[in-house]
């Protein structure tokens, strides 16, 4: 119950960072009275003896006046407290929401809290998808939580470990877990900073009315925290430019839906396809230029159907570039994000890459780039059995009421290596034929006693048809092979081809 | 110990009057020197005992530069060592790290970073040879900084260092999954 209460505390104290959406006016460099709602102390910010140009104290003639404090004129004022008030409301949010599913561990009270301090980090047991992908998803939150206040790239960052930490120490009555923090962290910059450039592309700050509307909550689906801040903030009707920072010097996309042959290690293929339908996002171009700020290029990948409802998930994001041997050749330091469910393989990770790649045209018409890299793998997860089991038992109910994780886990935590290489033959900037492979090393620190090496390579030949339709068949390759650190350091390799082919929408 | 508190103090107490009186120069470089108290507990997630928690000296340190004058990255660096009746232990993390300071006029950061760790030794030296191990390592903390516009400054910190072992290889076999917590309290020099 006191715990409740604390967490109760602290959603009253973040919901009081509000601004009333009414209070605001579209133009803000056309406001001239300030808002005498706004011009009312914040007993919390006053509390926390914060300065007013960081805190709730910010006026609307201050905003209005005071444009230096902006980044630009779509930029929103910089508030690192209300940042971490949000993102412990935030905290507060999904503890309520476990609190209501009914689950055990949400019942927290300080002597859980003391409890979990006491005890440290150690690797929790939950589900799979939960680790890989609900723990990125969070960390999205309280990393968008700081870039909605107007930190930047790094301070969100710092901001996103503190959601985690935090939520790891008080929010649950699990004690805190290290896979957590490092998906929950790691994941939560990649995802964030993607959902937030994605939100920003939804986004038309120029509309009015409905049109507007609609593009706000566009945005908010695809990144609550600055839709809800923009909401508040009475930013959402603002018309202003898009911050320069968000505004990508390239947008394209593909769309592929098709059928999918999967193999095994037994046959060839099934007989029957899989739909599939693939989403691609280039954000920016990262083949070119001195880059310094995170994300300005990035790519993402998703694909669902295949054999599981959401089988990929995969952002790359550049951190830093620069170009070298006279713009020959871009050097870049990339932040990826990986998820994969197939039936050779469930892995996901979090990793760091140094690549080096160049463009070479063949003709006016035809262009050829390749990408290599290679890197370490903070923390990689695959799913395993220990030796001698054939088969993943089924789950039992847990024991200890909903929520806890009591395992066994069949997956295996631990860091690791990644290499790999993208090329793609373009013709008048169309892409017609690619070549991926990846090569992943994890050394499990946590379940079986293995060090994997995972494999994929793919091939895709795309044929244009009618702008900006067009055909594409793929073949692709995955391996695995599992080295068992038992007496007899066994070794287990898996194989699986897997065919498609679909149908292309492209966007540039 | 007594000599490294003396001398900390001892080279803040003129930095401090010195910037005060000229602007600093700006400098990228970040680092930090301190030492402090370390407090270890282990765990296995098999193992059925209960493990204490064990005290000692730390000494941690920072180095790496600043990439805007709210953050900072380098490389942080902890030594922590013990002893118990069976002999000495040591645990040394090594972290690529981000350190945050939300106000560039006040003195509070967080910071947290990933790494590798080396022990030698566990919560008990087991036979006549010691048992070197590596670790996943992660650290996270956070502290006030005193001058934290001047070239010289203090800090106070209080930082959590995580290893997670994997298997403990002893002398006795394998003990799997196992992981260490360090805490640590202490003051250090910060240079910029």
């Amino acid at each position: 119950m006191r715990g409740v209460c604390a967490v109760t505390i602290s959603l009253v104290a973040c919901l009081a960072t509000a601004r009333p959406a009414g209070a605001q006016t579209p133009d803000r460099s056309a406001q001239e009275k300030p808002d005498p709602v706004q011009q009312l102390p914040n007993p919390i910010g006053s509390f926390l003896g914060m300065p007013a140009r960081f805190g709730w104290e910010q006026s609307a003639g201050a905003l209005n006046t005071s444009n230096a404090q902006l980044a630009c004129a779509g930029c929103p004022p910089r508030r690192v407290g209300t940042a971490f008030l949000q993102t412990t409301g935030i905290n507060v949010l999904y503890g309520l929401g476990n609190l209501a599913r009914g689950q055990v561990t949400a019942r927290i009270t300080p002597e859980t809290w003391w409890a979990n301090m006491q005890q440290g980090m150690v690797w929790d047991l939950d589900d799979f998808t939960v680790n890989q992908i609900g723990h990125p998803y969070q960390g999205n939150n309280y990393f968008n939580s700081g870039r909605a206040n107007g930190l930047n790239f790094y301070e969100s960052a710092a901001l996103t470990a503190f959601g985690s930490a935090t939520w790891e120490f008080f929010g649950e009555t699990n004690h805190a877990s290290l896979n957590d923090f490092i998906n929950t962290t790691l994941g939560g910059i990649t995802l964030g900073e993607m959902l937030h450039r994605a939100g920003w592309l939804i986004r038309n700050t120029h509309a009015t009315g409905k049109r507007r509307l609609w593009s706000e909550l566009g945005a908010t689906a695809v990144d609550p925290i600055t839709g809800l801040n923009r909401f508040m903030s009475g930013d959402a009707k603002r018309v202003t430019d898009k911050p320069p920072e968000f505004v990508p010097s390239s947008l394209s996309g593909m769309a592929a839906a098709g059928v999918l042959w999967r193999g095994s290690q037994s046959s060839a293929f099934t007989a029957t396809g899989d739909p599939f339908l693939e989403l691609d996002a280039y954000h920016g171009d990262p083949n070119i230029g001195r880059s310094r700020t995170p994300y300005d290029a990035f790519w993402l990948r998703m694909r669902f159907g295949g054999g599981s409802s959401f089988s990929e998930a995969r952002v790359r994001g550049r951190l830093y570039g620069q170009p070298f041997a006279n713009g020959a050749f871009q050097f870049s330091v990339i932040q990826t994000y990986n998820y994969l469910n197939n039936d050779a393989y469930s892995t996901g990770s979090q990793a760091l890459d140094a690549a080096i790649g160049t463009t070479r045209a063949l003709s006016p018409r035809t262009s050829f780039w390749i990408l290599g890299w290679g890197g370490l793998t903070v923390l990689g997860a695959v799913d395993s059995l220990p030796l001698g089991v054939t088969e993943r038992p089924v789950e039992e109910e847990p024991s200890a009421g909903q929520g806890v994780s009591e395992g066994p886990r069949f997956y295996d935590y631990g860091p690791g290596s990644d290499f790999g290489a993208l090329a793609r033959l373009t013709h008048d900037g169309h892409d017609i034929a690619m070549f991926f492979y990846l090569g992943r090393q994890i050394y499990s620190l946590d379940g079986v006693r293995a060090n994997h090496f995972l494999q994929q390579a793919r091939v895709d030949l795309l044929f244009p048809l009618r702008r900006p339709l067009g055909l594409g068949v793929s073949g692709e390759y995955f391996s695995r092979r599992s080295y068992y650190q038992d007496v007899a350091s066994t070794v287990k390799t898996y194989h699986y081809p897997q065919l498609r082919a679909y149908l292309i929408w492209r966007s540039r | 110990m007594k000599g490294l508190w003396m001398c900390a103090l001892a080279c803040l107490i003129p930095a401090v009057a010195v910037a005060q009186n000229a602007p600093p120069a700006p400098s990228r470089l970040w680092i930090v020197a301190g030492a402090g108290a370390g407090t270890l507990r282990g765990h296995c997630r098999d193992c059925a005992q209960d493990f204490p928690f064990r005290h000692g000296p730390a000494i941690a340190g920072d180095a790496g530069f600043r990439v805007s004058p709210r953050t900072d990255i380098g490389v942080d660096l902890f030594w922590m060592q013990w002893r118990n009746d069976s002999g000495r232990i040591r645990a040394t993390a090594i972290d690529a790290v981000a350190q945050f300071r939300p106000w560039t006029s006040k003195g509070f950061f967080v910071k947290g970073g990933a790494g590798m760790a080396f022990v030698r030794n566990w919560v008990h030296t087991m036979g006549p040879h010691p048992d070197d191990s590596k670790a996943l390592a992660v650290v996270f903390g956070g502290g006030w900084e005193f001058n934290p516009k001047g070239r010289l400054g203090l800090q106070l910190f209080a930082t959590q260092h995580v290893g997670a072992l994997g298997d403990l290889q002893t002398v006795n076999g394998a003990i799997a999954d196992v992981t260490g917590n360090f805490w640590s309290l202490g003051a250090a020099i910060v240079i910029r």
